[in-house]
């Protein structure tokens, strides 16, 4: 291309420089005060003694496995869930009118997805009265306890629910664009419906799926909505245990809140770096492959 | 074997329609329908009681105008920095371009509560705390990032040929961008605007610490409606959260309207 010259350098920066000194001001400016609240700054208490207190602190501890496993599973389950469905719908519908009914969930916000499980899953919820008519149970003690409960299976299954349109919305691009031929050849030589997904979609379901991965378990350990609203006391998810301590006593645990979410920042942006850096790689090694050929 | 595909596409379509809009209609018809008591499915009386007293209320009414307002403003400024951000990652190649690119979906790679606690010392400082302007800002953060990576796939589809034909009739750049490049990128514009409605419609979090409870919206007022006794309200208050990007939509589209005809006029 012609865009090599000093020049035309200069002017790319020119585009890109409101956009990322909003976000430098912003994300990186907001992170590095974070980071300064968090330590004690000519105080008589030790540096890091933010840092110390966390760490040492069970509800902290409580808390990151309960996140990790909400994290976890409902990010899991979404990815499984939506390259089925993706998989599924695009071989069956040649042209992808489908989607907007997949889309749906996109345009409602968490909070309302955390009300409608509600509806559906609370002891005196839709399903609940629904077994009562078949006669599975009689009193609504009876029904499981899916929403408020300690293992956070109602924030579960409204990531889920609002996660697997995401996913499709990532995966459809992937699946139009793969050579399809490659099944063909894949199902002549008597490959199985696992085969064909193991050796003709992995290479580029791989890398999306990964950054897909990414996105959605990140946002899911800082998002402070939905356990708000479905979780329960004890243990807390992260982002709720920091928004609590933000206005706890006067202000007075601010440093705590503030060393939590500078953990949790570092922790996002390392994975961030090593899963970028593998798809990279994944990438480059599957191009090279297709070059061979 | 059509009839066997035929057969298998309507069960599909049955439980896309199943999974993802049944619930929210089964929302929609309790707003109007409160009276199924447990282990009732569902009842058949129905009324408006809900929206009546919704739309009397003169809190919401003053939180749904700061909402859109603010989503409003949001999708303008997403704009506004979002399209040459995106143009300039489509068309350019330069030194430490992955790096801008990662550096651009920081706000997406960090927890956005990580930011609004870093920045609420620095905004009361500046006075931004308890402002429209301070929440609009903050709103950003979260939708910056994917209206920029929206807009640029937008650009990666359209040729550069269009531009370099308008060039070549001697059409200069910034007439080029109103009347060739906006109505290419049209479907990139409008899922963007939506997109980033949105989520600035969801925000709890951020309004409430950046806006200090002083700038209410509809998100700060359903938290505490949430667990009322009151079912009817609150499902009619979440189906305003459905409608109101819906019906940003159709607004939307007639901007879009007026602005290519206005564009074809002139």
């Amino acid at each position: 291309m012609f865009n090599n010259t000093p020049l035309k350098r200069f002017s790319a920066f020119g585009y890109l420089l409101p956009a990322l000194s909003v976000i430098l001001f912003f994300a990186g400016y907001g992170l590095y005060s974070a980071f300064r609240n968090s330590l004690h700054l000519g105080e008589e208490r030790p540096l890091f003694a933010s840092y110390q207190e966390l760490l040492l602190e069970s509800p902290f501890w409580e808390s990151v496995s309960i996140s990790i496993w909400v994290a976890f599973s409902s990010t899991v389950i979404s990815l499984v869930i939506g390259i089925f469905l993706t998989r599924r719908l695009v071989r069956l519908f040649q042209r992808d009118d489908w989607k907007f009914a997949a889309w749906f969930p996109m345009l409602l916000p968490h909070f309302v997805a955390a009300y409608i499980i509600y509806l559906l899953f609370a002891p005196s919820g839709w399903f609940s009265s629904l077994a009562a008519q078949i006669g599975w149970i009689d009193t609504m003690s009876q029904f499981p306890v899916l929403v408020n409960d300690p293992l956070y299976t109602g924030v579960i299954f409204t990531y889920v629910f609002k996660e697997i349109p995401f996913v499709i919305l990532m995966m459809l691009p992937v699946y139009q664009e793969m050579d399809l031929r490659y099944e063909d050849v894949s199902k002549t030589l008597g490959g199985s419906d696992w085969t064909v997904f193991k050796t003709v979609e992995v290479p580029w379901v791989m890398p999306v799926s990964l950054e897909v991965f990414l996105i959605l378990f990140v946002f899911v350990l800082g998002a402070f909505e939905v356990p708000a609203l479905l979780g329960v006391t004890y243990p807390k998810m992260l982002p709720v245990l920091a928004y609590e301590w933000f206005y706890q006593a006067a202000w007075a645990n601010r440093p705590l809140a503030q060393a939590m979410m500078v953990l949790l920042s570092a922790v996002s942006l390392l994975a961030a770096f090593l899963i970028l850096r593998f798809t990279y790689k994944w990438r480059s090694h599957w191009a090279m492959r297709r070059e061979d050929v | 074997m059509i009839a066997k595909r035929d057969l298998q596409k309507i069960f599909w379509l049955l439980l896309l329609f199943l999974l993802f809009i049944a619930p929210a209609l089964l929302m929609f018809w309790r707003s109007l329908s409160p009276g199924a008591v447990w282990p009732e499915l569902f009842s058949g009386e129905w009324n408006f009681r809900a929206w009546q007293v919704i739309f009397s209320d003169g809190n919401i009414i003053n939180a749904l105008i700061n909402t859109v307002l603010i989503g409003a403003a949001v999708v303008l400024i997403n704009f506004l920095l979002a399209v040459p951000a995106a143009y300039g990652l489509a068309r350019f190649n330069f030194k430490g371009k992955p790096l801008i690119e990662s550096v651009m979906m920081m706000p997406i790679l960090i927890p956005v509560l990580a930011i609004a606690m870093g920045m609420h010392i620095t905004m009361i400082r500046i006075g931004l705390t308890d402002t429209m302007t301070g929440v609009i800002l903050i709103h950003l953060m979260p939708t910056l990032p994917y209206a920029i990576r929206v807009m640029k796939s937008g650009f990666d589809r359209l040729s550069i040929t269009w531009e370099e034909q308008s060039a070549v009739l001697g059409v200069g750049r910034f007439r080029t961008f109103f009347t060739t490049l906006i109505p290419l990128l049209l479907p990139s514009i409008r899922s963007m605007a939506v997109l980033v409605f949105v989520i600035s419609l969801s925000q709890y979090v951020l309004t409430s610490i950046i806006g200090g409870g002083q700038v209410s919206t509809l998100p700060l007022i359903y938290y505490p409606y949430f667990n009322s006794a009151d079912s009817a309200v609150v499902a009619g208050f979440s189906v305003i959260f459905v409608l109101l990007p819906m019906l940003f939509f159709l607004v939307f589209e007639g901007l879009i309207r007026l602005y290519l005809s206005a564009v074809r006029s002139a």
